[in-house]
C-alpha cells in the first residue's frame, strides 16, 4: 500500500471543466489504470490545496463525490484511501466510460469539420494501431 | 439561515453625468470567497469602496455586520481588512513605521504573522527601513496585503490585489490566501482580471455590468451550466431558458449564450445545431460585453 503525494494531481485552469471535476476524473483514471490500488492513501485535502494552490473546498468537494461514488473510502481516523473493489476489477465498460468526455470533444470537432463517421472511425482505428 | 455580512440594497453612484452603480443589490454571506468580475471601468473599485463606506452613496444603503456603513463603529472596523487597488498614502514612511502606525489601531494585531510574511515575501532589514515611495509597485502591493492581513480580519476585501505581482508573487499570495485566510473561515471579496487565480480560489462569482450585478453564482455551477448554442435561426427563434445573449451572423446563423443549461438536450440533437461548453474566459466575454 502506497501513500500518494499531492503532486500526483494536476489541474488546468481556463478549461470549461470545473477544477473539482478534473480532480474526480483524474482519480478515477488512476484507479482504473491500477496506478492507485485499493487501500492506497490519498494526500490530505490540505496538501492538495497547498500543492496546487486551490481552495480546500474544491478538493474536499472532489473527495466527497469520489466517496459517494464508492471510488474512495474514509479512513478510520483521518484521510481517504482508495476503496476496496466490491466487484471484479473495473470492467472494460467502466473504463471506456472514462474516455467518453475526450471522445465527445473529438466528435464535436469532427462534426465541425463535416467529417462522416466512417472517416473518423477509420482514423481512430489507425491511431490505436499506431500506439499499440 | 445565516445573515449576510455585507447587505447592499439599491445602491447608486454617479460621477458627474456618468452612472457607475445603478440600483445595485448584492449580498455577501459568511465564509464566502467571492470573485468580482467586470470590464475596465465597469465600476468594480467604486463598488468595493461603496461597500466599505469609503465613498458616499447617491442612493441606497449598505450594512456590514448589521451596521450602517456610513457609521461603522471601531469594533466593526477592526473586523475588516482592505487592500486598495493603489495606495499612495504613507509613502514617506518606511514599511516598519507604517505597520507600527497601524498596529496602534488594532487590538488584534498579529505581530508574529507580520514578521513571518515580511520575511517570506522578501522584505529584508534594508527594505523594511526604506521609504515606501522607493519600493517597486509589486513590493508596495505585497506590503498593502500584509497590512490588511495583520489583524486577522474576518472580512477581507481586495481590489485587484495581484495586478502588480509577477507569477511567483501571485502564487505566494494565493498560498497565503488559502492557508492563512480561507482556512480560518474568513469571508473574502476580491476583484481581479486574472481568471486563473480566480478559478483556483473563488467559490462564487459576480459579474458587474451596467452598474448592476448581471450574473452571480457558484463558479462550478456557472461553468457546468454555461453553453453556447449555435444553429440556424429557424431552430433557435424561441428564447432559451437562462438566455444571456443572442447574436445573429450575416448568414442567418444564430448564437445564443445560456446559463443554467437545462433543457438543451433535445436541441443539441437537431441537425445543424451545436451545443458547446464555455470556459470562464468565454463566459466573462459573453456576460460583460
Amino acid at each position: 500500500m502506497t501513500n500518494h503525494a499531492a503532486h500526483l494531481f494536476s489541474i488546468a485552469t481556463g478549461s470549461p471543466e470545473p477544477i473539482y471535476r478534473q480532480l474526480v476524473d483524474q482519480v478515477k483514471r488512476l484507479v482504473a489504470a491500477g496506478q492507485m490500488a485499493p487501500g492506497d492513501g490519498l494526500p490530505s485535502v490540505r496538501e492538495v490545496a497547498q500543492a496546487l494552490a486551490l481552495n480546500p473546498m474544491t478538493v474536499s468537494k472532489a473527495y466527497s463525490l469520489l466517496e459517494m461514488e464508492g471510488v474512495l473510502a474514509r479512513r478510520r481516523g483521518l484521510g481517504m484511501e482508495v476503496a476496496a473493489r466490491s466487484g471484479p476489477a473495473s470492467s472494460a465498460h467502466e473504463r471506456a466510460a472514462l474516455l467518453r468526455p475526450t471522445l465527445e470533444r473529438a466528435a464535436m470537432e469532427a462534426r465541425q469539420l463535416e467529417l462522416d463517421p466512417d472517416t473518423v472511425l477509420s482514423l481512430f482505428t489507425q491511431i490505436l494501431k499506431e500506439q499499440a | 439561515m445565516s445573515t449576510a455580512i455585507i447587505q447592499s440594497a439599491a445602491i447608486s453612484k454617479h460621477f458627474g453625468s456618468a452612472t457607475i452603480l445603478n440600483g445595485l443589490d448584492w449580498q455577501i454571506m459568511p465564509g464566502q470567497v467571492v470573485g468580482l468580475l467586470g470590464r475596465n471601468g465597469a465600476g468594480k473599485s467604486t463598488l468595493l469602496e461603496c461597500l466599505l463606506g469609503l465613498r458616499e452613496l447617491d442612493a441606497g444603503s449598505v450594512r456590514i455586520y448589521g451596521e450602517d456603513v456610513s457609521q461603522l463603529g471601531d469594533a466593526t472596523r477592526a473586523r475588516i481588512g482592505y487592500v486598495p487597488q493603489k495606495s499612495d498614502l504613507f509613502e514617506w514612511m518606511t514599511p516598519r513605521q507604517m505597520l507600527g502606525y497601524f498596529q496602534a489601531f488594532y487590538p488584534r494585531w498579529n505581530a508574529a504573522k507580520v514578521d513571518a510574511l515580511l520575511e517570506r515575501w522578501g522584505f529584508d532589514k534594508l527594505m523594511q527601513n526604506k521609504p515606501i515611495s522607493k519600493l517597486s509597485g509589486g513590493e508596495q502591493q505585497r506590503l498593502s496585503i500584509i497590512r490588511a492581513l495583520a489583524h486577522d480580519p474576518e472580512l477581507l476585501v481586495l481590489d485587484e490585489p495581484v495586478s502588480a505581482l509577477d507569477p511567483v508573487g501571485r502564487r505566494d499570495f494565493l498560498r497565503e490566501l488559502i492557508d492563512g485566510v480561507i482556512e480560518r473561515g474568513t469571508t473574502v471579496v476580491f476583484s481581479t482580471h486574472i481568471l486563473s487565480d480566480l478559478e483556483r480560489v473563488a467559490l462564487d462569482l459576480a459579474f458587474l455590468k451596467d452598474g448592476k450585478i448581471a450574473l452571480q453564482g457558484r463558479l462550478d455551477e456557472l461553468l457546468e451550466g454555461a453553453r453556447r448554442v449555435v444553429g440556424p435561426a429557424a431552430l433557435l427563434d424561441q428564447p432559451l431558458a437562462g438566455e444571456l445573449r443572442r447574436q445573429r451572423a450575416p448568414d442567418g446563423t444564430v448564437s445564443v449564450i445560456t446559463h443554467g443549461g437545462a433543457g438543451l438536450g433535445a436541441l443539441g440533437k437537431e441537425a445543424g445545431v451545436r451545443v458547446e461548453p464555455l470556459s470562464l474566459e468565454d463566459l466573462f466575454i459573453e456576460v460583460t460585453q
